[in-house]
């Protein structure tokens, strides 16, 4: 059978299909994906549409579990020093109470007292980065003296508290509202420290007695509310943890979706171009060839 | 006592035997010179022994003569060839058009998966500092990137769909150029005797409808006055010396259609070639992918408009649509924007104070919600990623598919019909041997004439 004399559509074929394969295979090399448009690879490429958004978005997650986490720490750590302030504040009151002191004595102690419930007005009304750390969702100063007010300020703060978001499906409360905290109907700091104020000034020791009974659960109050923070920071921390895996996870779906392994890639890189210079050699020694090589020229 | 043939039909062959390897180099030196010409296809002499002479009980040889030069080709190949080319064509045109609409779906930080990433990061940073005016900002920013990436998308489809409009008219313009000339040829091969080799103009309307193949999908047949050329549907393009010019006129939807001799529209009937590649990238393809991205372009920016409207701006007032879209669905991937310009309006707080930051979930949900269309919208984005990847990737398949079939068949066309520079050198040398070998029945010939002539005069040895 006689066979097709021409071999060079069939070559240029050839070499065209072994010069693709090395573009791709040094793309693959110097980019370092294996899918660099979605004909590639279409399923990985629809796939890394979420992988992508995902990144994205936890990588905010973990810079808001870093700015919540310090909001948090912040709060707790006002709250311990309300804590101290009220423990000193019961002692106080535990000294006023024992029925051996000057009424000088009770007056000094009452000017203690009142400083600390100036203290403690300043840490409700503490405020970071421009939020008040007990306002609620409000914008305006929390704790405002108020002579009318039965226990001596009005909260302007709102009663609700923003969550923010630290996870797809996981919001975080920042903050509990400063209504709840330092003027809870039963458990009031800043009515019963003005109480303990008052009976110091002009009470008799049971008074006292009394009002710092008061000061003494709204510390025991406070404290549950702080663990309430403890609770927060160690959702956070672990959240945290959790976002860091899910960074690795993602990172690794990634290079399974679209990355080159580096060694293969290489190795397909050297085959391709093994292939493509066998394919030119072949080129060369073929073309050239026919029975006239081999004839003598007409003398 | 019989009589052998005499000296003069010893001449008469020799000079048959001369002509006939003068015709025989004649086809080897033209086949030489056509080795590399496109749709050449060599010729051998055909050479037959002549009739017996018979003188009485004598029979002696007649001679050679030369029949012609028959060009030596598979029509069937020839047809088979022209199908692929038509295939391998349409595809190479869908396959380049889809090359340029993928680089709008390819992850380059402006297409919509990036935009649907800064949105939702905005949000989630919107949540963890709400009253920050540059946190507002960001989401303003990151809306509008988003819809700068669906305008960009929209574009790129449209901007193929218009190359592809553009070939059309184009095209058309070839084909009736190349049809008229076939007619031509037609006529031509009309006037030659049906027994004989069509030859050069043969091969030169197997060129032609070779090229028109690759134009648009036809169908051949063989009638009494030359081939019969049809669009795959059957439009006649060639009947013997005819040529029938297609039309195109600017349809109702703004792209170019195609009309048959009569004016009847066969566009969407038209496949294979250049032609129909064209007209299905533009008609089916894309208009499928555009449907898709203006459906999610409405459901989206209706989602998070709704999200808007559930919560109050940082003025107290209900959240306004933060996306605009056309009315008309068709335009609104292409032409939605961001509705709002100041960072204040984002609708972030849930009761109306200005601390709240209680909405921003429901923004931050309208991204994760699944849409009417039952996915989400990054669901819907990558669903149409993996449809154009799809698609480019079988066409780029197919085409090296078809590629490869149609090397084969070019190679058995090649078996058959090329030129072959050791074989025509080989007859070279046959030739020149037989024609010289000729050359010596002559001049013996004429030596022994003389001979005759002169028997008995006794001075001519």
């Amino acid at each position: 059978m006689r066979i097709d004399p021409n071999l060079v559509p069939t070559i240029l074929a050839d070499l065209q299909q072994s010069q693709v394969s090395l573009n791709t295979a040094l793309q693959e090399v110097s980019t370092g994906k294996s899918v660099n448009v979605p004909s590639d690879n279409p399923a990985a490429a629809a796939d890394m549409v979420q992988n992508t958004i995902e990144t994205g978005d936890v990588d905010q997650y973990t810079q808001n579990v870093s700015s919540v986490l310090s909001t948090v720490q912040s709060a707790s750590s006002v709250l311990s020093s309300v804590v101290s302030s009220l423990t000193q504040a019961v002692s106080l009151g535990t000294e006023g109470a024992n029925g051996t002191n000057s009424a000088d004595n009770l007056q000094a102690i009452a000017a203690q007292v009142q400083g600390i419930l100036s203290s403690v007005v300043s840490d409700a009304n503490t405020s970071v980065a421009g939020s008040y750390l007990f306002g609620g969702t409000g914008t305006s100063t929390p704790f405002v003296a108020d002579s009318a007010s039965s226990t001596g300020y009005t909260y302007n703060g709102t009663s609700d508290s923003n969550v923010v978001a630290v996870g797809d499906n996981l919001s975080v409360q920042v903050n509990v509202p400063g209504s709840q905290v330092f003027s809870d109907p039963t458990s009031n700091v800043l009515g019963s420290l003005s109480s303990l104020v008052t009976a110091l000034k002009s009470g008799t020791s049971a008074d006292i007695a009394t009002a710092t009974s008061a000061v003494d659960s709204a510390l025991n109050f406070v404290g549950q509310q702080q663990s309430v923070y403890g609770n927060a920071e160690k959702q956070l921390n672990s959240q945290q943890t959790s976002l860091q895996q899910d960074t690795v996870t993602l990172s690794t779906q990634e290079n399974n979706l679209i990355g080159v392994n580096e060694a293969t890639a290489a190795a397909e890189l050297s085959q391709d171009e093994t292939d493509n210079n066998a394919a030119l050699a072949a080129v060369a020694k073929v073309l050239p060839n026919s029975l006239l090589n081999y004839l003598q020229p007409p003398t | 006592m019989t009589r052998m043939g005499g000296l003069n039909t010893s001449l008469s062959i020799g000079l048959q035997a001369l002509d006939t390897a003068q015709g025989a180099l004649t086809a080897t030196s033209n086949n030489i010179a056509n080795v590399n010409t496109p749709g050449y296809t060599r010729e051998v002499a055909q050479i037959s022994e002549n009739g017996e002479n018979q003188t009485g009980d004598e029979v002696t040889g007649g001679g050679v003569t030369l029949d012609g030069l028959q060009s030596i080709r598979d029509e069937l190949l020839n047809i088979q060839i022209q199908q692929q080319t038509s295939l391998q064509s349409s595809v190479d045109t869908k396959s380049s058009s889809l090359q340029q609409v993928q680089t709008f779906f390819t992850s380059s930080g402006d297409d919509i998966a990036s935009g649907i990433t800064a949105l939702s990061s905005s949000l989630a940073q919107l949540s963890a500092s709400s009253s920050s005016t540059a946190a507002q900002q960001s989401v303003l920013s990151s809306g509008q990137s988003l819809a700068d990436a669906f305008n960009t998308t929209a574009q790129g489809l449209t901007t193929a769909q218009l190359d592809a409009d553009q070939q059309v008219p184009q095209t058309v313009t070839q084909i009736n150029s190349l049809t008229q000339h076939i007619a031509q040829l037609n006529t031509q091969l009309g006037q030659v005797p049906a027994a004989e080799d069509g030859g050069t103009t043969q091969d030169q309307l197997d060129q032609l409808v070779q090229q028109l193949s690759g134009l648009t999908g036809i169908s051949i047949t063989q009638g009494t006055d030359g081939e019969t050329i049809t669009t795959g549907n059957g439009t006649p393009l060639v009947i013997g010396g005819q040529s029938f010019n297609l039309q195109t006129t600017t349809g109702t939807n703004g792209f170019q259609q195609v009309l048959d001799s009569n004016g009847n529209n066969i566009t969407s009937s038209i496949e294979g070639g250049t032609l129909g590649g064209a007209i299905d990238i533009r008609d089916q393809v894309i208009p499928g992918f555009q449907s898709q991205l203006n459906t999610l372009a409405t459901q989206f920016a209706t989602a998070f408009n709704a999200a808007q409207a559930k919560g109050y701006d940082s003025n107290g007032n209900t959240g306004s649509n933060l996306f605009s879209v056309p009315s008309n669905t068709n335009d609104a991937a292409a032409g939605i924007s961001v509705a709002i310009t100041d960072p204040s309006q984002v609708a972030i707080s849930s009761d109306g104070s200005a601390g709240s930051n209680g909405n921003v979930a429901n923004l931050s949900a309208a991204l994760t919600n699944t849409l009417p269309s039952g996915k989400t919208p990054a669901g819907a984005y990558a669903s149409l990623v993996f449809q154009v990847g799809n698609a480019t990737s079988n066409a780029s398949t197919e085409s090296t598919a078809i590629g490869q079939n149609l090397t084969q068949l070019t190679t058995q066309q090649g078996a058959v019909s090329a030129v072959d520079i050791s074989e025509e050198t080989t007859n070279l040398l046959r030739y020149q041997a037989a024609f010289e070998a000729a050359t010596r029945i002559v001049s013996t010939i004429q030596v022994l004439n003389n001979a005759a002539l002169n028997m008995g005069s006794g001075t001519s040895y």
